[in-house]
């Protein structure tokens, strides 16, 4: 029996997915709050939190569910339509880290569930949008990505100035990037706001066997400095909503609540005078 | 009218096909990114074998890969086989002689370039006419001494006992396999049999090994053993001689071709070639590599006639399927597909569709007059080939046009640099990207002595930026075949360390790999071009960009930039400047690398084709085609939407672009895009150039200004295309002003309102020209941000 599923290796996996699907409705059908929200939210929020749920159960899988989960996805930005009656909070968020730990596929990961394995190196910055639910709030990421070599360290205020959070990230088979992420932090805990969310990404889990920074040494250091903290794998999406989701629920989110557009990030982001508003206030 | 100069017997070629060996499943190497694929590896090393051009080898024309690891190799074939003649034809010794000299003479130039054939047989040396060319003998080097593929690069009766005594799979390539096959070949002519042809695969590989034990010569024991004893007598003393000693069993005294081709026996051949040797090159009208480029234009297709032929097969994949996978991946119980072994056949590529396409093309066209053209001739004569008005992409993929801009594009090439200013000429027309490269390098200005100046800088010393380097070389336009292979890597390393060493002043900003990517690409086989091409375009194209603190050059070209929208679409401009869209934003990495690091490769070069005939601004013009293609979203959208719109940059029309951008750089005054921190030596001072503005100025300044020079040209030029504005007092402006300008003092406009309106009794000139270019005149304390904001 075992040989005959395994001899169509492709076929059954495929067939896993359809039950996933499966199993994915009916437990949405017990958890009354998360089926209203997903409805709000569409497919795509049905795939990641659910999946979520479910890939505390079934680790091994989830890599394999998540690709196909990902080539489902349509459009970047899931927009929650009017009928919303939860908030909807705007957070800036930064990415920060030595080039080439993986910082942009982190967020490619995240924005459209997808995993180049020679992403480009970035120059400058990206920006990319990105919603997720949370209970009854709808948190809207507006994330900027910036360029990791050291020379492009001038340019980093810009983007982390007026950040309401921040990731830093390093490459768990790379000692120096622990370093650099260090010094990162150290930049922020000076220069960024002070109710600013720090996480700390080690990125490249699905590398473990390579690993050069030990888990328990980077934890410490989070606990030390009051970081979130999680050793992520955007390769295998590996723990990636998770970090952004935790980020979310450690937000400020205040009762004001007002559908402004984006528009004032921007602004903000430009004139760079943020730092000087009242940064608890983040939901417009 | 027959073609006879494309007809030509050398001017043929065949392929041959084999898999590159697969990895396994989910592999990674140390820098946690996938193995690179074998068959880019061979893709990789075999560019190296293009280069190799001797009358005694088939040159290698291109390599292809196909689906699943599969390599395809197109190279020169003409001529038969001298396996062919064996048992038919008994050649003269001085025939063999011959043979043998040129054999050498090929294998010579191979061990120069430490390339060891190890393929060497009867079966892969073609003859012509008296002449030989060897095939099929870059296997073994592309393969990596046979590491990237399944099968064993060998043949079994030429090959020497060291090779079996050290194992197939392990042995180091040395020279001296193939000088032991020589002598092999050399008995078979002389005896005029094919040795051992009856026995099995096994048999004949102990008959070499037992060679090992005989203590007689090698020679005399072979020819006994095929009942030519007499034969072997015959043969003259000093030729025996030298197939003993090539024959000999410990590799290390075996003579190297150079030593042999130095034996007396080869005397009368040797003052025939050496006088040939010079390093004076004829001029070829057009080599086998154009031939195969237009086979390919007028619809050849390698894969194709592969297929034809029965060298590529598919098998449903049902087939293939293992019989189990663990759930790490591994596979078992898959049979080997027999397709992964070495298939010796060669498929000769049928040339009948091009030359019944260039029929018409007469001979005169393989001769274009240049120079000694006069106008009134040229002005009757009809054009060889019209391609005017077609696409780009259309005219590149025409075989005849091709082949005009090729034949005369060679003929160019090879008088540069005195025909440099022809080069260019022709250059604005189209570039055929066959020869691209070499074109660019042309309008680039590269100097001969290239290579020597590359020699001569340090390459390999560890310095700080090489982790830099290190992690973005492989994420460095990765799609491209040979910048994700193994030799591509290298190269562009080297390149890029050059280059850091030698600008001692610049240093290595993430952006330099992508800039130097098309270089490498056009350049493959000439490192050092491709080094001297990036040597060359920076300071002229990206004077200063790559200073540690770069900031103000980068900030006063993003400022230019912005004045630019707003002189050619203000209300483009005025709409990002609402929506706080600042250039500093998304448009770092387009000025930075050109665009090279936004656009495919091949992009990239149609983009560069123009930006190489233009000068530093063209990039600001390209970057205003790009914001046009995309307009309409932009107006509609907000900070975010836009900002996204750049993050992933959506489909970008780049003919559209080439041709939007070429038009605003001609029709925008150049005081306009002039900087200071552009390079001197790339343009003319004036006395009435605009200096002294500082930057902090420059970036409050929403419009550009614009130097005296370019208004009175323009006036002179095109006077209804402007329109004056005086704005000093009246008392100024009657003492003395530009003729038909119009005066609204400046003092005498309220700014409460927005409206035109409030300019006075001129708004409704003002209403009436919007298509026009307005301009300002003030005098020196005139405050520019006032009057403009």
């Amino acid at each position: 029996m075992l040989a005959a599923v395994l001899t169509s290796f492709r076929q059954s996996v495929i067939f896993v997915c359809y039950h996933f699907r499966l199993l994915c409705i009916k437990l949405v059908l017990h958890r009354k709050t998360i089926y209203e929200k997903a409805f709000l939210c569409g497919r795509k929020a049905i795939g990641t939190l659910v999946i979520r749920d479910l890939t505390r159960k079934i680790t091994s899988k989830l890599f394999l569910v998540n690709k196909i989960m990902a080539t489902n996805r349509t459009g970047a930005a899931q927009r929650p339509n009017g009928a919303t009656q939860g908030k909807i909070c705007q957070f800036k968020l930064v990415l920060l880290g030595e080039s080439a730990v993986g910082k942009s596929s982190l967020v490619l990961r995240f924005v459209k569930g997808q995993f180049h394995e020679y992403q480009e190196s970035t120059i400058g910055a990206a920006f990319l949008t990105q919603t997720i639910c949370l209970d009854d709030t709808t948190v809207k990421f507006e994330i900027w990505d910036t360029a990791g070599q050291e020379r492009y360290h001038s340019l980093a205020p810009m983007y982390y100035r007026g950040a309401q959070a921040a990731i830093v990230v390093y490459d768990i088979t790379n000692q120096d990037t622990f370093g650099r992420a260090k010094t990162w932090v150290k930049e922020l805990q000076r220069q960024a706001s002070p109710t600013i969310v720090i996480a700390l990404a080690g990125n490249k889990q699905d590398l473990a066997n390579k690993r050069m920074v030990e888990y328990e040494e980077a934890q410490t250091y989070a606990d030390e400095n009051g970081l979130l903290f999680m050793e992520t794998s955007a390769k295998t999406a590996m723990n990636v909503n998770d970090i952004f989701l935790a980020i979310a629920k450690k937000l400020p989110k205040n009762e004001q609540t007002s559908g402004q557009g984006g528009s004032a990030q921007g602004r903000r982001l430009a004139e760079g005078d943020a730092g000087a508003k009242a940064p608890g206030n983040c939901c417009k | 009218m027959m073609v006879p100069l494309l007809k030509h017997p050398e001017m043929n070629f065949g392929a041959i096909t084999f898999f590159a060996r697969q990895h396994k499943e989910d592999m990674c190497g140390s820098n946690g990114l996938p193995l690179t694929p074998n068959s880019i590896i061979i893709y990789g090393r075999a560019q190296k074998l293009k280069t190799i051009k001797s009358p005694y080898l088939c040159q290698y024309l291109d390599i292809i890969r196909g689906k699943h690891e599969r390599t395809i190799v197109v190279c020169q074939y003409c001529g038969v086989p001298l396996s062919n003649y064996l048992e038919k034809k008994k050649f003269t010794l001085d025939g063999i002689k011959r043979i043998a000299y040129q054999i050498l003479h090929g294998l010579k130039l191979l061990h120069e370039r430490n390339i060891v054939h190890r393929n060497l047989s009867c079966e892969n040396i073609l003859l012509q006419g008296e002449n030989i060319k060897m095939f099929n003998y870059g296997l073994y080097y592309l393969t990596d001494n046979a590491k990237l593929v399944s099968f064993p690069v060998v043949q079994l009766l030429y090959a020497a006992p060291e090779i079996y005594l050290d194992g197939i799979h392990n042995s180091l390539p040395n020279p001296a396999v193939d000088v032991w096959a020589v002598g092999i070949i050399l008995i078979e002519l002389i005896l005029d049999k094919s040795l051992w042809s009856s026995l099995k695969v096994g048999q004949r590989i102990r008959k070499i090994l037992s060679l090992l034990q005989s203590n007689s010569s090698v020679f005399e024991r072979i020819a006994r053993e095929h009942n030519a004893y007499e034969e072997y007598l015959n043969v003259p003393e000093d030729l025996k001689e030298m197939i003993e000693s090539v024959l000999n069993i410990d590799p290390t005294k075996r003579p190297t071709c150079e030593e042999l081709l130095r034996n007396k026996i080869f005397s009368q051949f040797q003052t025939e070639q050496d006088s040939g040797d010079k390093e004076l090159k004829n001029f070829e009208i057009f080599t086998i590599h154009e031939l195969y480029h237009w086979w390919q234009l007028a619809g050849g297709d390698v894969l194709q006639e592969l297929k034809k032929q029965g060298l590529i097969r598919s098998s449903p994949p049902i087939l293939s399927l293992p019989h189990l996978v663990l759930i790490e991946g591994n596979i078992l119980g898959q049979e080997r597909n027999p397709a992964t072994l070495y298939d010796p056949r060669v498929v000769q590529m049928p040339l009948d569709t091009l030359y019944q396409r260039f029929e018409n093309i007469p001979l005169s066209s393989f001769y274009p007059l240049i120079r000694i053209k006069s106008d009134i001739i040229s002005q009757f004569e009809p054009q060889p080939y019209d391609a005017t008005g077609l696409p780009l992409i259309i005219k590149e993929r025409d075989p005849e046009y091709q082949f005009h801009r090729i034949i005369l594009f060679r003929r160019l090439l090879h008088g540069y640099p005195f025909t440099k200013d022809l080069i260019r000429k022709e250059a604005e027309k189209d570039i055929p990207p066959l020869l691209r490269g070499e074109i660019w390098a042309a309008l680039l200005d590269i100097k001969c002595d290239y290579k020597s100046r590359y020699m001569k800088l340090d390459k390999y010393s560890i310095t700080p930026t090489d982790r830099q380097i290190e992690v973005d070389i492989p994420r460095c336009h990765q799609y491209n075949e040979l910048l994700s292979s193994t030799e591509g890597h290298k190269k562009l390393k080297r390149i890029l360390k050059a280059w850091v060493f030698q600008n001692s002043k610049y240093v290595y900003w993430q952006g330099l790999d992508s800039l130097t990517a098309p270089f490498l690409y056009l350049n493959f086989n000439d490192e050092a071009k491709a080094f001297a091409c990036l040597s060359a375009f920076i300071p002229k194209f990206l004077y200063k960009f790559f200073l540690k603190d770069n900031s103000p050059v980068i900030e006063e070209y993003l400022a230019k930039f912005s004045q630019l929208i707003a002189f050619h679409d203000p209300t483009l401009a005025n709409h990002l400047y609402e929506i706080n869209f600042y250039p500093q934003l998304f448009a770092i990495p387009w000025f930075l690398t050109l665009f090279s690091h936004v656009f495919p490769l091949y992009k990239i070069l149609h983009l560069w084709d123009k930006v190489l005939l233009a000068n530093s601004s063209f990039s600001l013009h390209i970057g205003l085609s790009v914001l046009t293609q995309l307009r309409d979203r932009l107006l509609s959208s907000g900070f975010n939407e836009c900002i996204l719109l750049f993050s992933d940059l959506p489909e970008v029309d780049i003919e559209k672009s080439v041709v939007l951008s070429t038009e605003t750089f001609k029709a925008t005054p150049t005081s306009i895009t002039a900087r200071e921190h552009d390079n001197d030596e790339y343009r003319t001072k004036d006395e009435y150039d605009i200096t002294g503005v500082t930057l902090s100025d420059l970036k409050r300044e929403r419009y550009p200004r614009v130097s005296a020079r370019d208004v009175i040209d323009m006036i002179r030029t095109n006077p209804r295309k402007i329109l004056v504005i005086d704005i000093r007092n009246m008392v100024q402006f009657n003492r003395c002003c530009i003729i038909n300008s119009i005066n609204i003092p400046f003092s005498s406009v309220s700014f409460t309102e927005n409206k035109i309106e409030n300019v006075g009794s001129n708004s409704a000139i003002l209403e009436h020209s919007k298509d026009k270019v307005v301009v300002v005149v003030g005098d020196e304390e005139t405050d520019l941000e006032l009057v403009f904001n």
